[in-house]
């Protein structure tokens, strides 16, 4: 069933629809599978990287970026067109359907430039939001410290102002794609004699040159998609600082508050294709015949359902103005709980199979192994899944902090 | 599909909660659970002649108010909440709908309006029992029948056939059974070559089921709502060790927990809901899931709710029990969820 979002929405759904099999350069759905991203954690998906330097990729990109369709949510004096969620959840949808992908601007789009919005002065939107949209400024995040997982606001990397820029020093963990990054958004004390939570900036600094080194983390996985990261005297000017000094708690939580978003509706759908994909490794171990695996893929399915109908009443509740609240803390304490106990089902489907890794050089795992180990990350990163149910009882129940 | 709740139906659920705090408090149903029909035959008319409540799902051409399955499940959905205690569910959900779905054009007209009006108090008498029906007599029993000592109208399904039987005709026998949860009535009825009409098809029975499932789903969701409710007051105002116990993250996590369960379900209910009212062909499959899910939801947060309110949760006198027996109630009726989850997954192909 299609949600009903009225005449509006339903032709901004068929126009888009044209445009994409207008525009979408053929072959370039069968390039691989867009709408299945890996585990973070995990091992990248095969394929995924000379899939997007394939030419049809790169000449996609570039028509999305002459319709304005990267960041379309953003205004369009910084290159986006201002598209409200209902319409970037559509977006979704129709490229889904397509089987083409979104160009997306990872934290850059989703962390900073919300941040950017809410905070920073009409300069400062105009010089880094269009660097965003191009590529030109690719970021990585620098909240979480050796010390400091879930107490965030404990962070101990300092900032300090020197003339007209701002000298950052300290060490920061967790960093996914710091590889591929120009530019980190750091967390940084300013005040070390202000209360905790008053004495932080948020800063946005290179991510390039001597005062930078940064070495992967490996995981449990295998794989070392995190780094942890040496900022030693990185200096940036203090126009880099958004939503002025000491101010960068409120500007830290802005950016959480927008990490999802219009992705409501599809963000069920790679769960839906590992769901089958685990449906055939049940049949192919003869597994699917077992009363209790049959209850397991059951809830699983149910889970992945769950989802989307979730997704879908957020979206009718965003086409009706109401803002999103406590939603993304349950969306993620949900899909990050379901995948950890995914991987154990999966595991336990494979039975004796599971044992066993691939030859090869390093540490190559399954697609279940990986699941099953990568999986064990997403209730700890990006808030765990107790710092969520604080969030959600404190939030959204009213329970005394 | 539109799921966001317009202004009409919004009203109706305000309308619905304010008849039932005034009408049918908590007081009011433990007063009920101790007589013997289980149900207060004023609010019932009241229910149905004020407020239209049987009639609201129930097409206008058989004397119904035309409303579609949404509004039902938003009444559905309060029923649960207040514990209702009397015929809805029997009457208005199992019984209307069997008649609607199995039933020929002559049942239709003969059976749908006493039952929109509320006069005629139906049931859907279920189960596997065996049961024979020759030349317009059944003989054989069913246990297990909802309401079964309240409806005056007994529907009866065979393998083949719908039948309807009045409560009072000779041959039969109705025997109420005492209940684990008294908010919910039960009856053991006894066929002996008591005198039945064919009224339709038992063919369309999975789709009644399923429509069933999804309206004991919309109930579940108001009783796990309660709970949760109940559970998170007491947590902001119950004090120990100088501070509310809603303080310590234990007690906060398991809060947290029953919201994303409760949230969860009210998603399913309302996209289930817009299945039915639409005919879509995810009812199949979404049935048994929010049947399943609803069922496990209620019965987590009825249990939750005793633990965190700690010893007085487990009296007779606070009302945390009457949520729990009416959870354990929904669980079962209408198949547990192991058994929705089997149908589940037969259903998407596995």
């Amino acid at each position: 069933m299609e949600l009903d979002l009225g005449p509006d929405i339903a032709d901004f759904r068929a126009d888009l629809r044209s445009w994409v099999a207008a525009n979408a350069p053929a072959g370039l759905a069968d390039l691989t599978d867009w709408q299945s991203f890996g585990v973070t954690g995990g091992n990248r998906p095969v394929g995924l990287d000379a899939a997007q330097a394939d030419p049809r990729h790169q000449e996609w990109e570039q028509r999305l970026t002459d319709a304005r369709l990267v960041c379309p949510q953003w205004p369009a004096e910084y290159g986006g067109q201002g598209m409200d969620g209902v319409r970037v959840a559509v977006l979704n949808e129709e490229f889904a359907r397509a089987g083409v992908p979104r160009v997306v601007r990872g934290m850059g789009e989703g962390f900073v430039g919300p941040a950017i919005l809410v905070h920073a002065t009409s300069e400062q939107k105009a010089h880094f939001l269009p660097r965003i949209v191009s590529g030109e400024d690719v970021y990585c995040q620098g909240f979480s410290e050796p010390g400091h997982g879930s107490d965030l606001a404990a962070v101990e990397t300092r900032g300090v102002v020197d003339g007209d820029q701002i000298v950052v020093t300290g060490q920061k963990v967790w960093t996914s794609g710091a590889a591929k990054a120009n530019m980190m958004f750091v967390l940084c004390r300013t005040d070390p004699d202000a209360p905790k939570h008053s004495g932080l900036s948020y800063v946005l600094i290179p991510f390039t040159g001597p005062e930078v080194t940064y070495r992967p983390i490996r995981q449990m996985s295998g794989a070392a998609e995190f780094c942890e990261d040496f900022l030693d005297g990185v200096r940036a000017p203090l126009t880099n600082v958004i939503g002025g000094l000491h101010n960068g708690w409120r500007v830290a939580m802005t950016t959480l508050g927008h990490e999802r978003g219009g992705r409501a509706t599809v963000q069920h759908l790679r769960f839906e294709q590992e769901f089958w994909a685990l449906v055939d490794t049940a049949r192919k171990y003869g597994r699917h015949t077992d009363p209790i695996v049959r209850q397991q893929l059951a809830w699983a399915y149910t889970q992945v359902q769950l989802m989307k109908y979730s997704g879908v009443r957020t979206l009718a509740q965003v086409a009706e103005g109401r803002q999103p609240g406590p939603e993304a803390s349950i969306t993620k304490l949900f899909w990050s709980e379901y995948h950890k106990r995914l991987g154990e089902i999966a595991m336990n489907i494979v039975g004796g199979a599971g044992l066993v890794r691939p030859d090869g050089d390093g540490y190559p795992t399954t697609d279940w192994q990986n699941v099953y180990l990568a999986g064990r990350s997403g209730t700890i990163y990006s808030g765990t899944s107790e710092i969520q149910r604080n969030i959600i009882a404190e939030r959204a129940l009213g329970l005394p902090r | 599909m539109r799921l966001a709740e317009s202004r009409e139906q919004r009203e109706l659920r305000a309308s619905v909660r304010k008849f039932l705090t005034d009408k049918q408090s908590l007081d009011a149903v433990r007063v009920l659970m101790d007589t013997p029909s289980g149900y207060d035959a004023a609010v019932w008319e009241q229910a149905s002649s004020q407020l239209g409540l049987p009639a609201l799902a129930i097409p206008e051409q058989y004397g119904g108010a035309g409303f579609t399955f949404v509004e039902q499940a938003i009444v559905l959905e309060e029923l649960g909440r207040a514990l209702y205690s009397g015929p809805y569910f029997a009457s208005a959900v199992l019984a209307a709908n069997a008649i609607l779905c199995c039933g020929d054009e002559q049942a239709r007209q003969a059976h749908l309006p006493g039952i929109a009006a509320g006069e005629t108090i139906a049931t859907l008498a279920l189960g596997a029992d065996e049961l024979t029906a020759e030349d317009g007599r059944l003989t054989g029993r069913r246990d297990l029948v909802l309401e079964g000592a309240t409806a005056s109208l007994i529907l009866v399904t065979t393998d083949e056939s719908l039948f309807a039987v009045a409560a009072d005709a000779p041959g039969v026998t109705v025997i109420p059974v005492a209940t684990l949860d008294q908010t919910r009535r039960l009856a053991t009825i006894t066929f002996a070559d008591a005198p039945a009409s064919v009224i339709g098809s038992a063919e369309p029975l999975v789709g009644v089921l399923d429509r069933a499932a999804v309206a004991l789903a919309a109930e579940q969701l108001g009783g796990a709502q309660a709970a949760l409710d109940m559970a998170v007051a007491y947590a902001k105002t119950r004090e120990q060790f100088n501070r509310p116990i809603g303080t310590f993250q234990t007690i906060k996590h398991r809060c947290a927990d029953l919201l994303l369960e409760v949230e969860s379900t009210r998603s399913a209910v309302q996209y289930a809901a817009w299945a039915v009212a639409d005919g879509s062909d995810e009812l199949p499959t979404i049935a048994p899931l929010v049947k399943a899910y609803a069922s496990d939801t209620f019965s987590h947060a009825a249990a939750e709710n005793i633990q965190i309110h700690g010893g007085i949760g487990f009296t007779w006198e606070h009302d945390a029990q009457l949520y729990f027996k009416r959870a354990h109630f929904d669980q079962q009726f209408l198949g547990d969820p192991a058994e929705h989850r089997e149908r589940l997954v037969q259903r998407i192909g596995i």
